[in-house]
Formats: structure tokens, sequence, C-alpha cells
């Protein structure tokens, strides 16, 4: 039987590993956590339908083991080579052909100093919320009920300042489903995205959007938020530009929130030393944006999910798919 | 005996056309100086400094001490041709006096001495003087050839790229001596006499050319010569080499305190027309050795203003970060040049836009010691929380002029030429300060300090960085900190270092908590960030390109922390490296006691 390894095991990685699985191929997972899910682990609910991030993550894993697919857990790979992989401790693992599934990285909040993050109390990532949503504690860094919220889109993307001019795509939608979740929890507070386009490119955001600000009447202010600074009695004073009214604007508010950005993957240097394509943007590049699209350049591996761009889970299930159609038919030629 | 002959006519409208040229150049600059400016130069005249200005041109305008500096080769070509020809001409000026007595020469009778005075006896001590000068003459000749081959041998990668006017002065510079020794050298094969080297040539052509052919090579080599003269001369003031004489007047200018400024004014062509496009400045930049731009660099921007081609993205793309200031042999005030030209150039301040200062004070706190952060400690707030520490630690009672949001220093604006509308944000904060009744101002901003020390009038308020600041705390013993072992570098941000002169301060802070290792390139040599604020015609991407290749010589190091003392230097250099970038306030509040 053909084996095929795949590093990460993530959504990319497990679809893909679950597909080749069907066909009568031997996945073997690799992945550096110390279980399967990838970022999905930390997400509470998904846009647009508020699915719980548990549910997708939970059938998920169950096929995995149902099908009795090999996971290597806490392993770490050092350098990748069609056909096989060395491990960091040295190891060399062998198959038929390679799938990167090893994802992005968060942008880390704390480059961008002028908000604040990790220096005043109520600056916290989209990250961060998600974390409190699961935790089933939302509150202030005192324990306080906000009263007033504010959302900054594009934290790490879109930004040349921080080295990053590609488009995260899923935070606008993020934030509108954070604002939403905000507004659910605290219905007394205000709500304010801070945005310079808003990006609603899935099926079913856009009416989320409308839903935000009809329904729930959160406010959308197109402009960045220049800075932050923290205020006597705790709360965090923001500055930034009403763009469309040309006017300059300063409020304090008691939660900030940073719509972090996907940054490449901190392995994907790694790859791109084994000979494999690398973008401006650090993700990996496919042989084409179309029917390569899971392709490296280099025969016998294969991309699927964030390791090539920012993507939705949707999209990234979808690639797992189309990864392993792409490694079938290449185990049938070779 | 006369002293004139047809091959002599050259040389004579070349120098009348030379000299014309420089006096009445001269001549209108003095007259349309500033008023204040032409008193300087009156109260000036009869001191000391004078003496000291004549003193500075023996050392700068012949020896070029400062070149010799840079490479002791290119010290020496410089020295043998400025010093060399000087000498030339003062020793057979002495000649002519040996020989003929004190009466009038005319100038062509010294320059062609050895044509006219070949029916007197000859002098052995000065055929050999004057053969020695005319080969420590050629021999700079000799070196400046083998540099257009190779210039790295003499400390220069890259060379300046001429104008067409100035690749026609050169040659005429370089044959007149190889011309005159020729012509010398057929007037002793015809006449005999002369010294070691034109008494020999002489010799060996009078052994093998016919005497008939002699006579006709004699009178064509002096033709040419005087040519070579008459065209360098004619040449002389419309193209590099109106240095030769500039530099002169310009050193006793600067003894009489005149200084150019953010406005153009008559004494920056003194500066101007002293470049001698020698091509220094052009190692040291920046944009030249990372990023390749070759065309913006402040021999390039000196001569575009000189003849009137400055276009405004030349003006623009600098860094100002003064490391080609630091180098160039002429002392010329580079940066401030750039400036007035940038001022000129776009100076159209918006009246209206500026209203919103009326009545501002978003200031808090009491205290003697003003604190102003500016723009870009607000923006990298750990620095201002750290100074925060410090004040507390100290027990200071701080008056803080910009927390909560203030108005910008200036000098952004000043650095894009805008230069007016920075003197409306200069008046405010002046009388922001006032109102208060600070005695101390402390920032943490090299780029606030400067325009604060330099353009603000703040009588009876001390202006510090807050390196000078934490010193002083840490020295009087308002604040203690820890030692311990870890490894910093020092990243020497261009306008405290090069700009306000402070080195030493950051340093004993660093050293009085761990250990400071220095990069390759320190101090006055440090490296720009890239960053710079009075830049802005290079991309983003560029300026990463900058920070990276900084962040590489501090990394090299192998220093755990690259500390610098500028909020924006540390948001530049973070960008380039994964190594952790503190301010100086950071380590200092880290490492309180």
């Amino acid at each position: 039987m053909k084996r095929v390894i795949i590093i990460g095991g993530g959504v990319a990685g497990m679809q893909t590993a679950l597909r080749l699985a069907e066909e009568g191929v031997e996945p073997l997972i690799v992945e550096k956590e110390a279980e399967l899910g990838g970022k999905l682990r930390g997400w509470h609910r998904l846009f647009p339908s508020f699915t719980p991030a548990s549910e997708v993550l939970g059938e998920l894993r169950s096929r995995v083991a149902r099908r009795g697919i090999e996971v290597m857990t806490s392993t770490e790979v050092k350098a990748v080579e069609a056909g096989a992989v060395t491990l960091v401790d040295g190891r060399r693992i062998e198959g038929d052909a390679v799938t990167i599934c090893s994802g992005f990285d968060l942008f880390d909040a704390r480059i961008k100093e002028e908000y604040g993050y990790g220096i005043y109390d109520n600056v916290f990532t989209s990250v961060d919320i998600e974390r409190m949503l699961n935790e089933g504690r939302v509150a202030r860094a005192d324990g306080s009920r906000p009263r007033r919220i504010a959302f900054l889109h594009c934290v790490g993307s879109r930004d040349e300042k921080v080295c990053q001019r590609h488009c995260s795509r899923v935070c606008c939608v993020t934030g509108v489903k954070q604002a939403m979740e905000m507004k659910e929890l605290f219905p007394e507070a205000d709500v304010f995205n801070f945005y310079m386009d808003i990006r609603m490119f899935g099926p079913g955001y856009e009416e989320m959007y409308r839903e935000a600000q009809q329904r729930y009447n959160i406010h959308f202010v197109r402009g960045r938020i220049s800075e932050a600074a923290p205020t006597i009695d705790g709360r965090v004073q923001i500055k930034a530009e009403d763009t469309l009214t040309g006017r300059p604007l300063r409020m304090s508010v008691d939660m900030l929130v940073l719509l972090v950005g996907m940054r490449a993957g901190e392995t994907n240097p790694a790859y791109e030393a084994a000979g494999l394509g690398r973008l401006e943007s650090g993700f990996m590049a496919p042989r084409d944006s179309f029917l390569g699209n899971v392709r490296s350049r280099t025969e016998g591996i294969f991309y699927a999910g964030t390791v090539t761009a920012p993507k939705n889970i949707g999209e990234t299930i979808n690639e797992g798919c189309a990864a392993a159609d792409a490694v079938l038919e290449y185990l049938k030629k070779s | 005996m006369s002293f004139y002959a047809p091959f002599c006519l050259p040389f004579i409208i070349g120098a009348v056309v030379m000299f014309a040229t420089i006096l009445w150049k001269w001549g209108s600059w003095l007259y349309r100086l500033p008023h204040a400016d032409k008193m300087r130069i009156l109260r000036g005249l009869p001191t000391t400094r004078t003496l000291s200005a004549a003193w500075e041109v023996v050392r700068e305008s012949l020896l070029h001490r400062r070149i010799f500096r840079v490479n002791p080769l290119l010290g020496y070509m410089h020295m043998s041709l400025a010093f060399g020809w000087f000498l030339l001409i003062a020793v057979g000026w002495i000649e002519t006096v040996a020989y003929l007595g004190f009466r009038f020469v005319p100038l062509q009778g010294h320059v062609f001495f050895k044509y006219f005075a070949t029916g007197l006896e000859h002098k052995p001590v000065f055929d050999f003087l004057m053969d020695l000068l005319l080969l420590f003459v050629l021999s700079g000749v000799a070196l400046a050839w083998g540099k257009r081959l190779y210039s790295r041998a003499m400390g220069m990668r890259r060379t300046t790229k001429h104008v067409l006017g100035d690749r026609i002065a050169l040659s005429a510079l370089w044959f007149i001596f190889p011309a005159r020794l020729v012509a010398e050298s057929l007037t002793c094969a015809l006449y005999g006499g002369g010294g070691f080297l034109t008494g020999s040539i002489g010799a060996w052509m009078a052994g093998h050319i016919d005497a008939g052919v002699l006579i006709y090579l004699e009178s064509a080599a002096w033709w040419i010569y005087s040519s070579c003269l008459g065209l360098f001369f004619v040449a002389l003031p419309f193209s590099r080499y109106m240095h030769i004489f500039t530099e002169i007047p310009l050193i006793f200018l600067r003894h009489y305190g005149l200084r150019s400024s953010e406005k153009e004014s008559a004494y920056d062509h003194f500066q101007i027309e002293a470049c001698s496009r020698c091509g220094i400045c052009i190692d040291p930049c920046q944009l030249q050795s990372v990023l390749q731009i070759n065309d913006v660099q402040s021999v390039y921007f000196l001569r575009d203003r000189r003849y009137h081609s400055l276009r405004l993205q030349t003006a623009d793309n600098c860094l100002m970060c003064g490391r080609c200031a630091e180098r160039c042999p002429v002392g010329i005030d580079l940066n401030t040049l750039r400036l007035n030209s940038r001022d000129t150039m776009r100076n159209v301040p918006d009246e209206k836009r500026y209203d919103y200062l009326q009545g501002v004070d978003r200031s808090s706190g009491t205290g003697k010691v003003g604190y102003f952060a500016g723009c870009m400690t607000l923006l990298t707030p750990r620095i201002l929380l750290a100074m925060e520490r410090i004040f507390k630690a100290s027990g200071e009672e701080v008056w803080w002029a910009d927390k909560e949001g203030g108005v910008c220093c200036g000098r952004p604006l000043m650095l894009s030429g805008e230069t007016d509308s920075a003197l409306k944000m200069i008046q405010y904060n002046t009388e922001l300060f006032r109102k208060h009744g600070i005695t101390t101002l402390v920032t943490s901003c090299p780029i606030c300090l400067r325009v604060f020390r330099e353009e603000y009038r703040l009588d009876g308020i001390e202006v510090l960085h807050h390196s000078e600041y934490l010193l002083r705390l840490m020295r009087s013993g308002r604040l203690n900190v820890t030692h311990g072992a870890e490894r910093f570098t020092y990243h020497d941000p261009c306008e405290l270092g090069r700009g306000s002169g402070i080195y030493d301060e950051p340093r004993a802070v660093i050293e009085a908590i761990g250990e400071l290792l220095e990069p390759a390139e320190t101090r006055e040599h440090a490296l720009c960030c890239g960053s710079s604020v009075a830049n802005t015609a290079i991309s983003d991407g560029q300026q990463l390109q900058l920070a990276r290749s900084v962040a590489a010589e501090l990394d090299a190091t192998g220093a755990s922390t690259i500390v610098t003392a500028c909020p924006l230097c540390k948001k530049a250099i973070a960008r380039g490296t994964q190594t952790e970038v503190r301010d100086l306030a950071e380590i200092v509040a880290e490492h309180l006691q």
C-alpha cells in the first residue's frame, strides 16, 4: 500500500488524510502539537452560521480515529523532500508522496506597539476573545462588564509597516461575528468596528454584515485607529480618523479588540530551502493559481489549506479533497 | 627683454576670463549676503579669526589634511596637485626675481619663464627645484589617471559620474603638466640648461631629433601647453574646479560665523561651488550601498542645484543621516543646503490648516521638569511607560506636555521643507512650555530634541535628551540600577549622534546595566536605521531593506538586546531582526533597584 506523509494535523491535514484513506492509500499525519485540530481548537463558534467549532473539530477527529489513520503527535518536521521528511529529532520518514498542510501563524499584535497589546490592560486580540468565549467568561481585566467595545480590523494585514501586505480575508467577518457575540453578551454596550474596507467574500457573510448593522446596531467606522493610550480609570483611549466624514476622533473604550491577521507559517522558509517556491507574502507558492493550485513546484509534494494563502475553513476542507485527488493521480502514475 | 609670444594668447585670454568670472561671482555673492552676515564679516576681519582661517586655508586648500584622513594615497594625490602647483607658481615667481630682480613681469612672463629666459645665465638651483616640483605634480597626475582605472586603491568604491563640462576641464588639467614637461624639455634641447628632468630629456631629444624639427616641435609644445592652461582656466569657474578658489573665501566666511540656514541665502553659493565633486560622499551613502540609488548623493545634489537643474525627487531622496557630511573634506553643510532647497521648492504654508492649534492644551501634571514624548514615543508606548516608572522611582515631579496627545515638535515639517508651517508648531509649543513654567525639558525623541535645541528659543529652559537626563539621575544617586551580565549593543540614532553630538551618555547608561558591544560602524560612522522622516522618496520596502542591513550589523555583535535611544529607530530596526530591540529608557526601567 502506498504511504503519504501529511505535515500538519489541522483541518487541511485531517481532510486530506481522510480522503486518501477512503481511496485506499495509507496516510500518516505528522503533527507538532500534542493533539489534532490546529488553530480550530482555539475557536469558539464559526462564521457565518455560528456553528460551534467543537462540532466541526469533533467530527473530523472522530472520522480520523474511525479510519484508523496513523498520527504522530508532538512531532516536528525539520526538512522536506519528495517522498520523505526529516524530523527535528533526526529521524527520517519515507513515503510515496508528501502533502504540506502546516497552515499559518497568527500575527503577533505586540509588534504594533502603538495599540498597546501586552502593555495596557483591556487590549485584546480576536484570539483572546475566542478563548474567553470558550472559557465562558468575557470581561475586562478587572472583571467588570464592558460598556463600550472597539474592534480594529486589519491588525497585521494589508500593513506595509509590519511587512504584511496581504489581506488575511477572514478577519473582517470574524470582526463582525465577534461584534455580534459581544452585543449578545452585553446588549447595553456600544460596539464599534474600525475598518479600511469590509471584505465580505463568502456566502452569507454580506447578510451577516447587514444584520450586524440593522439588528445589532453595531457601528462601523471607516478609518484605522492610529494609537491607543491608557486612561487613569483603566480604559483605553483611541485616536482614529473617520475617513468618510474626514474628522479625527478620539474615544475611550472599555475593551479594544485587535483583529489579528494570518502570517505565513514559520516553517515555510524550511520548505523554501528544499527548493519549493515561496510568495512575497511568505506563503508557499503553488504551481499555479488554477489547475495546479494544490501542487508544488516539485513532483510528489502537494499543498492543502492556509500554507499557500489565507483561507476560511470551508475552502480549506475543499482543498484537502483537491490535494488528495492530486496525490492519488500522482501515485497512479508513479 | 620682451615677455610676449603669440602662443601666450590662449593662456592670457583664459586667465582674464577666469579672474573676471571669479571676481564677478564672489562680488555678487558677497553683495547679496544678508546685512547681518556682512556685519559678521566686518566684525571678524580684524580679529584672530582671520589668522586661524588663513591657517586652515593652508591646511585644507593646499595640504588637504582631511582627505588624508579618508585615504593617504588620495590625500597625497590632491596635495601634490594643489600644493605642488602652488609651489610651482610661488617658486617660479622667486625664480624670476632671482634672475631679473624686482621689476614688473607680466603674468605670462612668470608662467612661461623657461621660454623667455633662454638668453640668461642658468641658475642650476632653480632648475633643480622647478623640476622637482614638476615631478611632484606629475606624480599626482599619474595617480589621478590611475584612480580612473582603479579607485579602490584610494579607498573609494565608487567615484563621481562627471558631466561633460567637468570632463573637458579634467582632460585639460591632466594634460597641462605633461605638456609643460615636454615644452620645457624641448626648450632645453634647443638652448641647453634645465634640471635633472627637463635637462636630461632635453639632452636626449637634442641627440636624437634633428634641430630643424626641434624648432617646430618647441613652438607646437608651448602652444599646446598654453592652450591647455587657457582651456582649463575658461572652464574653471563653470566646472567643479571652481572649488579651488571658492574654498578659500568659504573658510574665511565660516570663521567669521556665517552659516547656511533653512532659507536659501547668498552664502550658500560659497558652499555649493566649494564642492570639488570628489565623490567621497558617495560611498557612505546607504541609499547607494544598500538600495543602489546612484543619482541623489550630495555631490549630485550640489551639482544639480548649482546648474539650476535640481528636481524635487533628488532633493527629497536623502535620509539626512549626515554620514556624507561627516566625511566631506570641504566641510560643506550638506543637510542644511538640502533643507533650504526643499524649503524653496515646497514651502507653501496652509494658513487655515493649523487653526486648531489655538487654545489647545492637553498637558497634565505639574513640575519644574517637563516631559515631551513626541509623536513617535506615543506610538511606542513602552518607552512612555518606562519614562513614567523612571520619573516615579526618582521622585521627579513631572509636567507631561503631550501624554494625552499634543502638537508635533515641527521637525518633520521642517525636514520636508515646510518651514513656515513648522514655525507655527514651534511657536505653539514654545508658548506651551513657557506657560507651564518648566525649567528643564526632557524628551525621549532625538528628532524633537534637535528642533528644540536648534530652532526653539527656550532661554531659561534646559533641553535634555532622556539619555542625558537618565545619566544625570543615575550619577546624582536618584536612580539606582542593577548591573548584570546581559550583553547589549547600541545603535546611534542619526539625530542624536551626528545631529546633536550625544554619543557617550547612552553608552554610559548601558554600561551601568550590562556589557556594551559596539557594532562595526559606530558613533560618527553609525548607520541610519532607514526610516528617517527626512526621506519621503523611498518606499516602505526600501526602508525595510535598509533596516535589515543595519540590523544585520547590530546582530553580528552577538548581543542579546539591541538598544537605541530613538523611538523611530526602535520601530525601524525591530522590523529587520528577530532580536529584541529596546529603548534606553526601557532597559533602565527594567533594571531599577
